[in-house]
């Protein structure tokens, strides 16, 4: 702090500025671009990062992250899920994921992949997944 | 003098502004990288575009002439609960091995009155739409 007093008077009230003005555009930012991408203000065509996430631990079996990424649910509820998704069948691997678009309308918002999955024994899968998102929060999957 | 300090440190504090704008643009990872590869896209199937155009245009009839009864069944599910569809979007499509996925956004209102948009997929073989999801 003793170092600060041999700074002179303006430079540090340059640098405090430049600091605080840093913080308030890079907070500003990112609450815009959040609050923008969660209202569909842009029409929300752009991949949410919550469907990505949500589409990443669907096919690596994440049930923590379903859970966290899912609708809000009673304990048993989530109990049951996670017994879903152990009981998958295992031996699926996931070759490609795409994402195809979205849209959304106030704070509902539809993300589309498409997804092939291929098996142990070979069977081969070329599927679609629609998520529906309502603030921040995968409530539904097609 | 005041006034010249005044504005030294309102430009640094706008200096600063930009560069936080900056800093966020160049560290927002924003979807995350995808751990899988993925399909090029392609372009919107010509049967796609008419069912696209026969729900816009709220032509039963042509789509009764497009689709067949199971086919219809799936894209009712698909677009349930919407009733009055405003909008369709085609937001893009992939190619495997001769099969298309056509993704659409449909926009419009449910029996309640209350705006929503669905989701759906035209899973197209050849020149024929084989099913909906």
């Amino acid at each position: 702090m003793l170092g600060l007093n041999l700074i002179p008077p303006l430079v540090r009230t340059a640098l405090s500025m430049l600091i605080v003005g840093g913080l308030v555009g890079y907070a500003g930012t990112a609450f815009t671009t959040t609050l923008v991408a969660d209202s569909g203000l842009l029409g929300g065509g752009g991949e949410s990062n919550d469907a990505h996430k949500y589409m990443i631990a669907l096919l690596q079996r994440e049930s923590d992250n379903i859970a966290r990424l899912g609708p809000s649910r009673d304990v048993v509820s989530r109990a049951l899920q996670q017994q879903n998704v152990s009981q998958q069948p295992q031996d699926v691997k996931p070759l490609t994921v795409t994402y195809l678009g979205g849209g959304s309308s106030g704070r509902v918002s539809v993300q589309i992949y498409a997804v092939e999955i291929q098996s142990s024994t070979g069977q081969y899968q070329f599927l679609p997944f629609s998520l529906t998102i309502i603030g921040g929060r995968v409530q539904h999957v097609d | 003098m005041s006034s010249t300090r005044a504005a030294l440190i309102l430009a640094t504090f706008l200096g600063g502004l930009v560069m936080g704008v900056v800093i966020y643009a160049v560290t927002d990872k924003g979807a995350g990288a995808n751990p899988y590869a993925s399909l090029p896209k392609t372009s919107e199937p010509a049967v796609g575009a008419d069912v696209a155009r026969a729900l816009a245009n709220d032509d039963a009839r042509a789509l009764s002439n497009q689709l067949d009864m199971t086919v219809l069944q799936q894209l009712q599910t698909a677009i349930d609960p919407l009733v009055d569809i405003r909008s369709i979007k085609f937001v893009g499509a992939v190619e495997k091995n001769g099969r298309v996925l056509a993704a659409y956004v449909a926009g419009g209102r449910t029996n309640d009155g209350t705006d929503i948009v669905r989701g759906f997929v035209l899973r197209v073989t050849g020149d024929q739409i084989v099913g909906v999801n």
